[in-house]
């Protein structure tokens, strides 16, 4: 029989097997279509399509990178809540998957990718299961404007601010959709909590804002960072204080994190909007909780920390070190390139396994170059990041980025470690009581300086 | 969605068919109410809602069942449905002899088994006119004191927990945990001791137990106080508790509420002190009471019994008398015919037993007061008015084990 050589083939096999089918029958067409003429024509074709719709390639190609960017950010993130909360727990957290613990999360998605995907009996089955989809893209798409680095960001939008909050107040509309469809009283309330929830606290994280476009005169995400280059002076942090604490007060509750977290809230209402969800669709609500997370630190540092500025422009330093990391010429070496990475990498692995070998008796000594192997592995990496990040504007802007974001995202851990959930009518009191007449005071006193401001130099 | 033609039984009374699947989860019983008050709670107005909380619930302490009837986020009445949790213990006492009915009075409060055990040694021992021997009387109340700050640690990481502070409860189990390991050195369990004995104790103290406790008594205080700061004064916490669940004094008599219930709202009333029994005369100890009567207050005493609980085992250790542990006693008892009250503090108030014997050596009759059914009561009282969050700040802070409660 035919499954009878597929069950004696290892698991490799099984893999490399039938890629090497569908390799074999993509060769055989792109030589056909070579030697016919048939594939230069298509080619041509797709070529000038592709070229007179540049705009929508250039959406698609954002839109997916965003979307792969996404996961490893999710889960980078679950990870470092669970383990952030468990020392501040005084427990281990994650410590069996991977070293440290930091293959937790993967597989984690992995289990909710093999779990059952259960749909309660009396849902709504389109609206249950568009659902989740929808929360997720709104998070995803929140992505496209912001400015990772310079001439990193996926779409340059002049209204990217008002395009951010309009696709983030999407995300609402799938908490509504998911609590109504599940036919449970618990999703229910978890998703009018949502709703109230969310539309209150848009309005003080819009107004928040309104003073930093003021004084930007813009509302391009790109714009505002180049505006706040220079030192970390520059930064609207020092400019709109007042508006840096709204905007991360009605973050923190814009995406549901505590002490805002009543649409989920466990001790009250079980899991709120997600109660009935299970297997991946959970999943997609989960990881937009953490991506959610990611974006609206972003958001924070993009808007009021400068973005990818670095605090203090420390290229006078470099240069009064020594350091000209740019001018290194790979070529100028000639053949002693070639002899260096023939030879190094050989001598630099036995030298990094060598300590492995002496100090751990009970290692063999190939698992002790296995080691060695990684450890220059990680070594040339690091070499390669930090030359990479003093040579090209982009790199370092993203390191400063993901820097100043991911201490925003500790600070979110951080609060949900420590903090307990606030009430619904506090919740409410706060966001109308306090936050908006603030965040409107924090407009109008703007507003005079800048009219002062004017008048006075003008 | 197409709903099957056929009928299905009922959750909540298995003799009963409903119509549609979705419907065996609804709140309403599928039979005709059989009381008035049913009939009227049952009986939705415009814009009503019925919405089980538990018996499967993150925090309901346990399988109790609340119907809440809500009207949007707030609560309108109640109904708690008892009884998932009910076990006949009781009954199963009168057919077992008097040593077993320790080992099956173990489980009813659970969190602080010690106590449990401890009121029906206490029926039993008075039924059999027993002298315990001092250093026996002394060991209980080291034991049980050590179990009220473990309750009462856990007590305070709970209510934290259940308004969404993750991390006191993990602190309030640190505590719990040395306290419990050193128990286990003490009787071999950690969470069931079956400790007591009619007449004394199973066991003499051990080194492992002294040790333990001596490390624990070196920063016990100060770590327990520590770890509160986090919510103490935390805004939210406050905000959230302070004048919630509140109970005057008259209300709170009337509901026959004890414990820290009971003294948070003023009235310093302490079996230790009111009925004495034991070594508690002789031990200087204060009973802290609160004049607020909030779920603040109640979190509050909770810290200050467990300060005076220290002070106790602090005299405990310095006064603790040499001597047997077990009084001279027949392997076979059979007490007297007659009844006998005995009550103790627990650590969720006045925990007694009414027991009736015949002369047989099996109780005739073991009724147990436990105070966590009669402070659950309150939650009735205290809960319509208030928002679907705010039932489960009070009945964290009313404290109940719902072992003890269904029996």
């Amino acid at each position: 029989m035919v499954s009878r050589p597929w069950q004696r083939l290892s698991p490799a096999g099984r893999v490399l097997l039938p890629l090497g089918v569908v390799a074999g029958g993509l060769g055989v067409v792109f030589l056909g279509g070579v030697s016919s003429g048939i594939l230069p024509n298509l080619w041509s074709w797709v070529y000038e399509a592709l070229s007179d719709n540049l705009p929508l390639l250039r959406f698609v190609v954002a839109a997916t990178a965003v979307l792969l960017f996404t996961v490893p950010t999710a889960f980078v993130i679950i990870y470092l809540e669970m383990k952030v909360i468990a020392l501040q727990n005084l427990r281990l957290g994650p410590n069996r998957q991977g070293p440290w613990g930091v293959l937790a999360s993967t597989l984690h998605g992995f289990k909710v990718l093999a779990k059952e995907d259960f749909t309660p009996t009396g849902a709504d089955v389109p609206v249950f299961t568009l659902a989740p989809v929808v929360v997720y893209l709104a998070s995803v798409m929140s992505f496209l404007v912001i400015p990772f680095a310079p001439g990193l960001f996926a779409q340059d939008m002049n209204l990217a601010l008002l395009y951010f909050f309009a696709v983030g107040g999407l995300g609402v509309v799938g908490l509504m959709m998911a609590g109504w469809s599940s036919f449970n009283k618990y999703s229910l309330l978890g998703a009018l909590r949502a709703a109230a929830q969310i539309i209150s606290y848009e309005i003080p994280l819009t107004l928040s804002v309104v003073g930093v476009v003021m004084l930007a005169g813009t509302l391009s995400l790109n714009t505002i960072v180049h505006q706040q280059s220079g030192s970390f002076l520059d930064w609207y942090v020092f400019r709109q204080p007042l508006a840096a604490v709204i905007f991360f007060i009605a973050a923190t509750a814009e995406g549901n994190r505590t002490p805002f977290d009543l649409t989920e809230a466990d001790s009250e209402i079980v899991a709120g909007f997600a109660t009935e969800y299970s297997g991946m669709r959970f999943g997609f609500f989960f990881f937009a909780e953490y991506v959610n997370v990611f974006i609206l630190s972003a958001l924070t540092v993009t808007l009021f920390l400068g973005g990818w500025n670095a605090p203090l422009d420390l290229t006078p330093v470099w240069q009064a070190l020594g350091a000209h990391p740019g001018a290194i010429d790979l070529g100028g070496l000639g053949v002693g390139l070639l002899i260096a990475l023939l030879v190094v990498p050989p001598i630099l692995t036995v030298l990094l396994a060598l300590p492995f070998w002496m100090l751990f008796t009970r290692l063999r000594f190939w698992q002790a170059l296995g080691i060695g192997f990684l450890c220059f592995n990680a070594l040339v990496g690091a070499a390669v990041l930090i030359w990479a990040a003093f040579s090209f504007d982009a790199v370092m802007g993203l390191l400063w980025f993901l820097g100043k974001t991911y201490v925003f995202v500790v600070i979110f851990v951080w609060m949900r470690a420590t903090l307990p959930r606030v009430r619904i009518d506090q919740l409410m009191g706060f966001a109308w009581k306090w936050l908006l007449p603030a965040s409107l005071a924090n407009l109008f006193v703007t507003a005079l300086a800048i009219l002062v401001i004017a008048q006075v130099r003008g | 969605m197409t709903a099957p033609e056929t009928k299905v039984r009922s959750l909540d009374d298995p003799t009963m068919f409903v119509d549609t699947p979705a419907t065996i989860y609804d709140a309403i019983p599928p039979y005709p109410p059989r009381t008035e008050r049913e009939a009227e709670f049952y009986t939705l107005r415009d814009g009503e809602m019925l919405i089980n909380i538990g018996p499967q619930h993150p925090s309901t302490h346990g399988v109790l069942r609340v119907v809440l009837k809500i009207d949007g986020e707030r609560i309108v009445d109640l109904d708690p449905v008892l009884g998932y949790l009910h076990r006949g213990v009781e009954k199963i006492c009168e057919n077992s002899d008097w040593h077993m009915v320790i080992s099956h009075c173990d489980p009813l409060e659970y969190i602080a088994s010690m106590f449990s055990e401890y009121v029906p040694v206490l029926a039993a021992e008075k039924l059999l006119d027993v002298t315990v021997p001092r250093r026996a009387d002394y060991i209980r109340v080291l034991a049980c004191e050590l179990n009220r700050i473990s309750s009462h640690a856990l007590f305070m990481g709970w209510l934290a927990l259940d308004l969404g502070g993750i991390t006191p409860i993990l602190y309030g189990f640190l505590e719990r945990d040395e306290i419990v390991e050193m128990l286990a050195a003490l009787t071999g369990q950690r969470l069931l001791f079956n400790y007591m004995r009619i007449g004394g104790v199973n066991g003499d103290l051990n080194h492992e137990f002294m040790s333990r406790l001596g490390d624990w008594m070196s920063h016990a205080l100060r770590r327990i106080e520590d770890s509160m700061t986090l919510i103490n004064s935390n805004e939210i916490f406050v905000g959230r508790t302070r004048g919630l669940g509140r109970i005057d004094r008259q209300t709170a008599l009337r509901m026959c509420l004890t414990g820290p219930p009971l003294r948070a709202t003023g009235i310093p009333y302490d079996v230790r002190r009111a009925h004495p029994y034991s070594v508690y005369p002789e031990l200087e100890f204060e009973i802290p009471t609160r004049e607020e009567g909030d779920s603040y207050a109640r979190y509050l005493l909770h810290l200050d019994e467990i300060k005076q609980s220290v002070h106790i085992i602090d005299q405990v250790l310095h006064r603790i008398p040499d001597g047997p542990i077990m009084a001279k006693l027949p392997r076979l008892l059979r007490p007297r015919p007659g009844r006998a009250w005995a009550a103790i503090e627990s650590p969720r108030g006045q925990y007694g037993v009414y027991a009736m014997s015949d002369g047989t050596d099996q109780p005739f009759r073991l009724r147990i007061h436990d105070p966590s059914f009669f402070n659950l009561q309150s939650v009735g009282l205290l809960s319509p008015g208030h928002l679907i969050a705010d039932i489960m700040a009070i009945m964290a802070s009313l404290d109940p084990i719902m072992g003890g409660v269904d029996k």
